[in-house]
Formats: C-alpha cells, sequence, structure tokens
C-alpha cells in the first residue's frame, strides 16, 4: 500500500498543482518567497541551491526515523498523558515512560531521574537556580567556568544579584579547566559546581571524571551541561559522578522544543522548581509532557546508542579530512580549543591575516557560524575564545565547522575547496598578509597616528 | 511475532531485502538523507555478513524489514514537503553514483554469500 501511494506521488507534478480553489490548506502549500528554479535569493545573496549544513552544533536535522516515530502522536494518538481514565491518556503515558527509559538507558541512569523539560536552557536554569535556592541558608557560592553557555551564565549572574557569590574558574590556552584551581576554590559553602561536559564553540571535552572524583571528595553537587556531549561520547552518570546533567533534544537528531534533566536520587539532590503548576514530572517541572517531542526524543536517544561507534567512526574520518585538505593548501590555521580532548564532530578554525566577516560573508554556501549562534547577533568577538586567551584579530577569524551523522565526503571536500578560495581570495587582497610576506613582523609595527 | 522469525533467512531473501532498501534510498529526496540510507545499508549488511548464529541473523533480518517499511514512509512525507530548491550537490550526482554503489555492492554481496554458504 505504500509502496503504490510512493510510486503514485512520485509520478506526479508539483505538489503546489493538487491544490483546489477553496481548500483551506493554501496558506501552507504555496511556495516561499525566496525559493526561484534556479536558485535562492535571500538578503541580497543569491545561491545555487541550498547551502551544505555543518553547523551541527547549531541544531542537528531530524533523522527519518525519529520523525517516524513522532508522526502518530500527531495524527491518531494525541491524547494528554496526565489524563488518567481513557486510552488516549493511557497510551500517551505508556509513550513518555518508554521514551524516559530510552533516555535513561543512553545515560545509564535509572527512568525514575529523569525530568522532560523544554531544552536544555530550561535544564541549566532549574539546576543552578533551584539547587541554589533550595539550599540557599546554608550555601551561597558557585563554581562554574569562563566558557559556559550563556544561559549558565546569566543564571549565574541572577544569582549574583540575589546576593549569591559566583566564582568563574578560568580556562587555559586548550579550553581546559585547572583541576588543583577548582580544588582551592571549593569552600564548605559552595552549593554547586557547574562545568559543561563538552563546549558547543570549539568542542573541548574537559575532564568529567576528575571534576566528579573532586566533588564527591569535597560533597559538593556537580551540575554538568551534556547538551553536546549526548549520544557523541560516552556518559555515565555513575563514572561521571554527577548529581544533575542537562540533556537536550535537537542535538542528537530530534526534535527542538525537548530537553531532559537527570537528577540523581542517592544520594538525594533536592531542588526549587521554576515552573509551577499541577504538580506533573514529580513536582520538579510542571505542565503536559508533549508526548510527540519526548517519543522523538527517546528514539533519538535509542538510535544514538545504537550508532556511536559507527558515526564516531566516520565523523573522525571526516575531520581529519576537513583538516588536512585545509592545512595542505593554506597556512596560518589555528586550531582553537585543544587537539586531543576534542570531541570530533567540531572544528573551531581561525585563519590568520583575514577578516571574520568577509570570510563569513563569502561562504554563502555552506552553512557554518563563527562563534556560536546564541553569540552571533553581536558585533563582540565570542567570549569563549576570549577566555581561551585568542588575540582579537584571530578570535574575529574563527569559524565552526559542525560534522554530523548525515555529512558526505563530498560536501566536506565542496567545503574545503570553498574555505581554500575564499581565505586566499582574501589574503590576495591584504596588504597585511603582503607584509607579513616580506618578513615583517606585525606585533613591532609602530601605526602612526594620523 | 510469528513462530517463522526464529529461521535464519535465505540468501535470495537477504539480497532481496538489499536492494529495496537501496530502492527507497534513491527515492528520497533529500540528497544528505539519501546518501545516508544507502551507506548505512551497505555498511550494515557488510557487518552482518559474518554472523553464523541463526537466531542473531534473523533479528538482524526482522530488524532490517522493519527499517525498509520506515524508510519507504518517510520517503513518501519527505517527497510531500519537498523544498522547490534543492541541495547544491543537486539530483544528478545520486543518479549516477547510485547505479554503480549497488552494482559494485550486490557483486560483492553474492561473492560474500558464496563464501558463507559454501
Amino acid at each position: 500500500m505504500a509502496s503504490l501511494l510512493l510510486r503514485q506521488s512520485l509520478t506526479k507534478t508539483k505538489p503546489t498543482a493538487i491544490i483546489r480553489r477553496f481548500s483551506t490548506a493554501a496558506a501552507l502549500a504555496s511556495p516561499t518567497e525566496y525559493e526561484e528554479p534556479t536558485g535562492i535569493t535571500m538578503k541580497g545573496v543569491k545561491i545555487p541551491g541550498r547551502p551544505l549544513y555543518l553547523d551541527m552544533q547549531a541544531t542537528t536535522p531530524v533523522d527519518p526515523r525519529v520523525l517516524d516515530s513522532m508522526l502518530p502522536f500527531y495524527l491518531s494518538r494525541y491524547g494528554n498523558p496526565h489524563s488518567r481514565t481513557h486510552l488516549y491518556g493511557w497510551e500517551s503515558e505508556t509513550a513518555v515512560e518508554t521514551a524516559r527509559a530510552q533516555v535513561a538507558a543512553l545515560i545509564g541512569a535509572s527512568p525514575k531521574e529523569i525530568v522532560f523539560t523544554s531544552g536544555a536552557t530550561e535544564s541549566n536554569n532549574i539546576s543552578v537556580k533551584g539547587v541554589m535556592h533550595f539550599y540557599k541558608e546554608k550555601k551561597r557560592h558557585v563554581i562554574t567556568t569562563q566558557t559556559e553557555h550563556k544561559c549558565v551564565l546569566d543564571s549565574c549572574r541572577h544569582l549574583q544579584q540575589e546576593g549569591f557569590e559566583v566564582t568563574y574558574l578560568p580556562v587555559g590556552s586548550d579550553g581546559l579547566v585547572d583541576l588543583d584551581r577548582l580544588r582551592k576554590e571549593i569552600r564548605p559553602d559552595t552549593g554547586l559546581v557547574s562545568i559543561m561536559a563538552v563546549n558547543n564553540e570549539i568542542g573541548v571535552v574537559q575532564p568529567v571524571e576528575e571534576i566528579g572524583k573532586i566533588c564527591k571528595e569535597f560533597n559538593v553537587p556537580f551540575h554538568t551541561d551534556a547538551a553536546q556531549a549526548l549520544g557523541k561520547i560516552k556518559v555515565d552518570v555513575e563514572k561521571w559522578n554527577v548529581s544533575l546533567m542537562s540533556l537536550s533534544g535537537h542535538k542528537i537528531y530530534g526534535p527542538k522544543g525537548i530537553g531532559a534533566l537527570y537528577m540523581r536520587r542517592r544520594p538525594r539532590i533536592r531542588v526549587e522548581p521554576q515552573m509551577n503548576g499541577g504538580g506533573q514530572e514529580r513536582g520538579i517541572r510542571s505542565g503536559t509532557v508533549p508526548t510527540p517531542l519526548v517519543v522523538g526524543m527517546g528514539t533519538a536517544c535509542e538510535l544514538a546508542m545504537k550508532e556511536m561507534e559507527y558515526d564516531e567512526k566516520r565523523i573522525k574520518g571526516l575531520q581529519e579530512r576537513l583538516l588536512n585538505g585545509i592545512r595542505e593548501k593554506i597556512d596560518g590555521v589555528v586550531v582553537n580549543g585543544s587537539m586531543d580532548r576534542r570531541y570530533v564532530g567540531n572544528l573551531n578554525l581561525s585563519f590568520a591575516y583575514v577578516e571574520g566577516e568577509s570570510l563569513l560573508m563569502g561562504l554563502k554556501e555552506v552553512a557554518v557560524s563563527s562563534g556560536s549562534a546564541c553569540t552571533s547577533a553581536s558585533l563582540e568577538p565570542s567570549y569563549v575564545l576570549r577566555a581561551l586567551g585568542v588575540d582579537e584579530d584571530m578570535a574575529h577569524t574563527s569559524i565552526r565547522f559542525g560534522i554530523g551523522r548525515f555529512t558526505t565526503e563530498e560536501e566536506i571536500d565542496k567545503a574545503v575547496e570553498l574555505t581554500v578560495k575564499q581565505v586566499e581570495k582574501l589574503r590576495e587582497m591584504s596588504p597585511l598578509y603582503e607584509m607579513v610576506k616580506e618578513g615583517i613582523d606585525i606585533k613591532q609595527i609602530q601605526w602612526a597616528q594620523h | 511475532m510469528a513462530a517463522s522469525g526464529v529461521s535464519a533467512p535465505t540468501r535470495t531473501e537477504v539480497l532481496h531485502l538489499y536492494r529495496s532498501l537501496l530502492r527507497v534510498a534513491r527515492q528520497f529526496c533529500d540528497y544528505n538523507i539519501r546518501e545516508y540510507t544507502k551507506r548505512r545499508t551497505v555498511d550494515a549488511i557488510r557487518d552482518n555478513k559474518n554472523l553464523t548464529d541463526p537466531s542473531q541473523l534473523a533479528a538482524a533480518f526482522s530488524d532490517g524489514k522493519a527499517q525498509l517499511e520506515v524508510a519507504k514512509r518517510q520517503a513518501l512525507v519527505y517527497s510531500l514537503y519537498a523544498p522547490k530548491v534543492v541541495n547544491i550537490f543537486g539530483v544528478t550526482n545520486a543518479s549516477h553514483s547510485s547505479l554503480g554503489a549497488i552494482w559494485i555492492s550486490v557483486v560483492e554481496l553474492v561473492s560474500g554469500f558464496m563464501r558463507f554458504y559454501g
């Protein structure tokens, strides 16, 4: 039956041809204004087709298997999982509990320890603000790093305004946190240590096991933002000794708008809820649990467990191909962050003697980002690169390539070709580069004031 | 689940599944999903080539059949919402490379099965 439908629909003309005159579906099916048969024109740029997607740290495409598991819950099984009196509620609840078990299996936890939220940002907010508000009588100090995600840093700033004390640990030039420094900063009134497992901008993997050991020694709760780490590196809450962990759905080929929070039960960590209401999700996060999104996240986690090894091997090969391809053709390429302790799918490169904005403007056929998506609105260079101690000019020219499950060798080769072409073109035009080629050291120049 | 699922699949059944999966892969209008489905099918069949235990073979085969059903449905869904403009690499790359890939992988697979089944 499905194959008949498939053959019929694929041999038909464009789907827009079947819109009837009085149909209310017209608004959805009309073609978007910026797409023409010859290409796409948007914001004054014309490209022949949709760009290659190399920005997997910002978000990932939804895997077709995940979409397949979500659709029935939008079409016929649309019940509210908290309805106890009829089949629609019971089947929704079963689906949510299955998904909970799938998420828990991926991180080595028990299903009772998983709370579904609207994303890693909400989970981070609940962890940081919720823990400190709960223990505010005895604990007034929080330790975090300078390279955390904006939501953690902003929550800490909010706590500072309320009167708590926050220590922002510096990182080395390789992006890793100094363990001795951490040990020194822990005080008797430290209520939380929050360090992310895999950084979204530079891809560096922090030594979470050692940090967990230190926190266990001093009996301080350890929170980690594992949004980028889930499904990519082996996550085990027992080995890492985490009390709280934030997870995100749309970074592991799942839907957007869903995340989870792992909360340890032995020893129990308590938080003050940020969303009050009917007491869903054990009172931690009230609100109807979105069944389709939760089922999607569960399927994505199950897939990640099966495919982790295969994906990692492949992405490692692609990363080497990308880096070697670029390094062969041009020099002055610096990798930001440690090369050994890094997640293979994230490559953050700085190109010397090239201006960042113009490089990005020329790379319109490749969808990459400079810095992280949350900070790309402002003109400042990314705070993560600044914390690494990268010079201002190198920080401006940084490009983050994100490689994922669906990236092909062809795309990598094309990205290499386009990047090299653009960098060479910009360097050709740059007088600074001419001076460097002649052997003048730029840092020693005394710029004359006019 | 039917009791007949315990017996190992025959060579023709596996080849049929393999060809169907590759045929469905070709029907995806999204470049990345198409390439992924082809690549994953070839790699999965190749990895499972050396299994000898009949229950493991049966499990892998039924898993493959379930994946085929998912892929068929999703190829349809993706085609219903296909964007007007395709990825930069377009459609022409796919048809050429997929024929070659199917031919080479079928030959490889058949020779693998010849070795296994004796």
